[in-house]
């Protein structure tokens, strides 16, 4: 039966009054800058970011000041883009060779498919078991929607309506 | 009338400090590292902000750059999870704690 999700409080959550204290410490600090003025009350871009955007991307926003109508000042990020195709490269490749099946080593073999055990390993700590479907057959009618036990009561309403047509 | 810049600096303190709340307390790697996410996007939110008050856009332009670089790492984090569940039966952060030897 399926019961409500319960918020688990516990000692556990102790280090994470360092995340509070920061924050705290942060925010006294921000609350007490000094921003000048002149940065508060000129905000704002007049002109096109997407496209500024665009040009700074590729260094061009020095050479567009006649030809475009609003360019927005920014550094030229060339070298940045170049460097950052690379990263994605390197973590696509990454990730893919770290997602592959096993080629023989014992220690990538999958342990479980979706709940069925596959490995008869025993490892440590783990007590979510839901394999355990041979046990459970004895209860067919208590587990309900359980994966092999609920053929029996199902296939009896099935049949009801297959006898009603064969007598019309 | 704009935001004043302190505002914009609480919200993304506020939101590194919940980033950071999550890596130490949770031990699901998947929501260990949504916080991760967390802390990153509250330094890009930094980085736009005062972009915006400066007139000026490298925060911005930059921005996009970290964001790129949290895509990557997730990319990463997620097939170490993954090669994690398959060691272990479960995505916790608290099982591999032995170095193999």
């Amino acid at each position: 039966m399926p019961t409500r999700p319960r918020l688990n409080l516990g000692r556990h959550m102790l280090p994470g009054l360092a995340a509070v204290a920061l924050f705290v410490v942060m925010a006294a600090i921000f609350l007490r800058a000094e921003f000048p003025d002149a940065l508060v009350e000129t905000v704002g871009f007049d002109g096109s970011v997407t496209a500024s955007i665009g040009y700074a991307l590729f260094d061009l926003t020095g050479t567009m000041d006649g030809n475009v109508e609003g360019v927005i000042a920014s550094d030229g990020f060339l070298a940045a883009f170049e460097i950052i195709d690379v990263v994605l490269v390197a973590a696509l490749v990454g990730a893919v060779m770290l997602a592959r099946r096993e080629e023989g080593g014992s220690l990538r073999t999958a342990l479980a498919d979706g709940g069925r055990r596959l490995v008869g390993r025993e490892h440590g700590e783990a007590t979510t078991e839901e394999s355990a479907d041979g046990p459970s057959f004895a209860d067919g009618a208590a587990q309900g929607s359980a994966d092999g036990a609920g053929h029996g009561p199902a296939e009896g309403p099935g049949q009801s309506p297959g006898d009603g047509g064969g007598d019309a | 009338m704009a935001i004043a810049p302190e505002y914009w600096l609480l919200v993304s303190a506020a939101v590194f400090s919940i980033g950071l709340f999550g890596i130490l307390t949770r031990r699901n790697a998947l929501i260990f590292l949504m916080s991760v996410e967390l802390m990153l996007n509250a330094g890009n939110i930094n980085l736009v902000a005062f972009s915006y008050y400066y007139g000026n856009l490298t925060g911005q332009v930059f921005s996009l750059f970290t964001m790129a670089l949290a895509a990557a790492e997730v990319a990463i984090g997620i097939g170490i999870i993954l090669v994690l569940y398959r060691n272990f039966g479960e995505a916790e952060v608290t099982l591999a704690n032995t170095m193999r030897w």
